[in-house]
């Protein structure tokens, strides 16, 4: 086992109960600290392969390993311990209405009994870096839905997670504010976390200068290495 | 330790409006079987203790003035012999007026007793109900009076105390299924409130929450609404009992029971909301712990 490997994919297939395979043979790896694209088609399998990264499935076949363990030799709670240092930013953000926008960046410190007087100030610091100071009270309905993905993103990040898996994060913004999302990525990605942003806008892409996986038909290949890549966007900031 | 305990938000859920309804309609029907049960028993042990220790010689009566003076020389001799007998409280050779008043609403008043071969009855009461007493007189009277025969009330009361184990036994059920009944209710709840909430169990299976944490939601919503039902229902079966209470006082009869406690009966009768908030919560925590073990 290679544990300099964040994650490593080994022949895996995924299929959903008796169905046929949504994920094909499947070898990838991430090192740590690396940022990877993965683009395809809509129902290409890109989604698919988040969940086996966050866990929310174990593969049909084949050997999955996260921080250099085999999702398939470990018991639940060792897999509840894995998630807990990865973070997701979800297509449709799956903020909860009923608590506030410091309430929902807290939850991930929340669920491992932290009390929220205890982490406030770190939340609070974190919603200002994704410039919501003035809305750590305000409820997700009541926010825009690019203040509503900047919370979603600050709950992703609140633990300070070795791996962040984005599906689709940029699928509801026009492309200025696309890219400008994918610099704070980056800005996360300096500070040594681990980044996949699934995406099927190639063009927003292929402004980065990382490598990119393309899935099609539940294949994944890699189309382009970093050192292949063209020339890095100019940097920004949300 | 228990993080924000609303962050599923189960308050605005259907099956938090009804829930409480049901749990006091299952602890009332607990509470009354329980209190039926109880006074059974009670009832049960004062014809028990009335009865068993007390017994009804039934001497036949003599046709001829001869025979029936000897006959009560004889019973005034017996009657003697038994009340020197230990555990033996009163013995009475029941007169012509009681004798009369037994007889009245079978023959009317005014009955020429001496008339009629009306046997002689001889009351017998004991301190306490004691098998060696009975034999004892029942061994005395076959010397004595041969021909006597002794009601001890063993066959009636027998048939009477079969008759309220029966009703005990099916009150008992009666909380035993409601308890069931209740944790079915439970279980239906929680897995409705499981699927309307399936994607923030989802959100905080993957965010990494223990199971422990997200059943923990489930089963404090389910004590609370169970708290409020289940006081709410003993409430009602308060006032029922009062109510029956009040009547059972005014009928003052000796037969009927009455609707009185003790200290540990009010206990036990307390103990039906508390065990209806312990059986909705651990059955929440249960339901909602086996529907994660199928998550990976």
């Amino acid at each position: 086992m290679d544990f300099k490997l964040l994650v490593r994919f080994q022949d895996v297939h995924l299929r959903y109960g008796s169905g046929p395979d949504v994920l094909h043979q499947v070898n990838l790896t991430l090192a740590p600290g690396s940022f990877h694209f993965m683009v395809g088609p809509s129902g290409a399998g890109k989604s698919s392969l988040l969940r086996l990264m966050y866990l929310a499935h174990r593969p049909s076949s084949g050997r999955l390993s996260i921080f250099g363990r085999d999702v398939s030799q470990q018991d639940r709670k060792e897999l509840t311990m894995l998630r807990r240092r990865i973070g997701i930013i979800f297509q449709d953000f799956r903020l909860l209405d009923h608590l506030t926008a410091l309430e929902n960046v807290a939850l991930p410190l929340t669920i491992t009994g932290q009390s929220l007087d205890k982490v406030r100030r770190n939340v609070s610091e974190l919603l200002s870096w994704v410039g919501l100071a003035d809305y750590l009270d305000a409820k997700p309905p009541t926010l825009s839905g690019g203040q509503q993905q900047r919370v979603a993103i600050a709950r992703a990040v609140i633990a300070r997670p070795s791996l962040l898996l984005a599906d689709e994060p940029t699928g509801n913004l026009d492309d200025k504010i696309a890219e400008r999302l994918l610099f704070l990525f980056e800005e996360l990605n300096k500070r040594g976390t681990t980044i996949v942003v699934a995406s099927h806008n190639e063009g927003l892409v292929n402004r980065f200068n990382h490598p990119v996986f393309k899935i099609v038909n539940g294949e994944v290949r890699l189309i382009r290495s970093e050192q292949s890549s063209p020339a890095a966007p100019t940097a920004g900031s949300v | 330790m228990f993080g924000n305990r609303n962050d599923v938000p189960l308050d605005r859920d259907a099956s938090s409006r009804f829930l409480p309804w049901l749990i006091a309609m299952m602890v009332y029907l607990a509470t009354m079987s329980l209190v039926i049960a109880l006074t059974m028993n009670k009832l049960a042990n004062r014809w028990d203790q009335g009865l068993s220790s007390s017994l009804t010689i039934q001497v036949p009566s003599e046709p001829s003035v001869e025979k029936r003076s000897t006959l009560e020389q004889q019973l005034k001799t017996f009657i003697v012999k038994i009340e020197s007998l230990d555990n033996v409280s009163q013995v009475e050779l029941l007169n012509d007026t009681e004798l009369n008043k037994l007889m009245e609403p079978w023959l009317g008043k005014d009955i020429l007793l001496h008339d009629l071969p009306i046997p002689y009855l001889i009351s017998i009461e004991l301190d306490s109900s004691s098998a060696q007493t009975i034999d004892e007189i029942k061994l005395l009277l076959s010397q004595d009076i041969p021909s006597a025969s002794v009601d001890d009330h063993q066959r009636w009361l027998g048939n009477l105390l079969g008759l309220t184990k029966i009703i005990q036994i099916i009150a008992l059920l009666v909380v035993v299924l409601v308890g069931g009944a209740a944790a079915l209710m439970v279980i239906l709840v929680t897995r409705m409130g499981l699927a309307i909430h399936r994607q923030v169990v989802e959100l905080f299976h993957h965010m990494g929450a223990h199971d422990s944490y997200i059943a923990s939601r489930f089963q404090f919503h389910a004590l609370k609404l169970s708290i409020v039902g289940g006081l709410s229902g003993l409430l009602l079966a308060g006032i029922t009992v009062a109510s029956f209470s009040s009547l059972l006082g005014q009928a003052n009869s000796a037969i009927l029971p009455t609707l009185t406690f003790t200290a540990g009966e009010w206990g036990l009768l307390l103990l039906m909301p508390l065990s209806a908030s312990l059986i909705a919560m651990m059955t929440a925590r249960l339901t909602v712990l086996r529907s994660l073990a199928l998550m990976p």
